[in-house]
């Protein structure tokens, strides 16, 4: 008797399974996928707009960076060659590394050719907003 | 649409892989397939169709945002289901729905059976109460261990099997095939 009652459940389980593995039908199944693969398109749409933004950010922050080293360059240089008449060799020294420094072409060049990049990275951005939304 | 053609014959384990390598189209495909059993479930779970629809859509956004954590080793669609299973019941216990209270007033709704004819395994859920509903979808549903139904819900694993037990038991009362309409309700079952 117990052994045919656990027969009896052990089929019920297996019955209650299939029906579980049984998905219903929806007729509004491909409506429903759809939603989806529109959220996801949003999400990585808006994802993307972040890191355009950010580059933008970096891009931007670059460019100051290189405005505000080229002022200190030419502030440190300033300072060292007011030192070096001072102090005598170890400020020359200080002095010729300075004037290496200023040989780098941190100029008007390397601000636009920096503004250009963020100027192209904005424009990276707003292209790809225009296609997604 | 080329694309969709092209990834409509794959298994879904290279489905996931290539949603993994950023193929949303693939994706895209294992949502067609496995949609329908997300939403199911969570209606048999005992959520609004609404509410069942949304918590399947976060389910899928969640299982994508975590694909690389699917390895193949079980089913795709049994996966999925886990993760909708549980965000349905981290919003169900929000609602503080799992209450002794309600258990109590719950108990004895499933009394009311009717062998008259034979009626299908959503009708039948509704006749649970709820904490009975959530055991028996986690653990035949979702396809969840009475433990890991039990750590889901954060509840004694004693208190989960003896929830799948009744739960079970009303279930065979209310899919038990009326006398007379046996055979055709035996044959409509295994279909």
């Amino acid at each position: 008797m117990r052994k045919g009652r656990d027969m009896s459940e052990l089929d019920f389980e297996m019955r209650l399974d299939r029906m579980f593995a049984e998905p219903p039908h929806f007729p509004d199944a491909e409506l429903f996928a759809r939603d989806v693969e529109t959220r996801l398109e949003r999400g990585w749409s808006v994802r993307r707009l972040f890191i355009g933004a950010a580059g933008v950010v970096a891009a931007l922050v670059g460019v100051g960076q290189f405005m505000g080293a080229g002022l200190f360059l030419r502030s440190a240089s300033g300072e060292l060659t007011a030192q070096a008449g001072a102090v005598g060799k170890a400020a020359r020294e200080l002095l010729s590394a300075s004037s290496n420094f200023g040989a780098i072409p941190v100029s008007s060049e390397v601000l636009w050719m920096t503004a250009g990049l963020g100027v192209m990275a904005l424009g990276f951005v707003i292209t790809r907003a225009t296609q997604e939304f | 649409m080329a694309q969709t053609r092209a990834v409509a014959g794959l298994h879904d384990v290279e489905l996931a892989a290539l949603a993994a390598a950023g193929e949303r189209p693939a994706f895209g495909e294992l949502v067609r397939r496995h949609g329908s059993a997300v939403r199911g479930l969570l209606r048999r779970m005992g959520a609004q169709p609404a509410l069942a629809d949304d918590i399947a859509q976060d389910a899928f956004l969640t299982a994508f945002e975590r694909i690389a954590e699917f390895r193949g080793e079980g089913a795709f669609g049994a996966w999925v289901k886990r993760i909708a299973a549980r965000l349905y019941v981290r919003r169900w216990r929000k609602d503080s729905r799992l209450t002794e209270e309600q258990e109590q007033d719950d108990a004895g709704h499933g009394g009311e059976v009717s062998t008259v004819a034979r009626i299908d395994l959503d009708e039948a859920m509704q006749s649970l109460s709820d904490p009975e509903r959530m055991c028996v979808s986690l653990c035949y549903g979702a396809g969840m261990s009475h433990a890991e139904a039990a750590e889901t819900l954060n509840t004694p694993l004693g208190t989960v099997k003896s929830h799948v037990k009744r739960g079970m038991d009303k279930l065979r009362l209310r899919l038990a095939p009326a006398q007379g309409e046996g055979r055709d309700a035996e044959r409509q079952g295994h279909v």
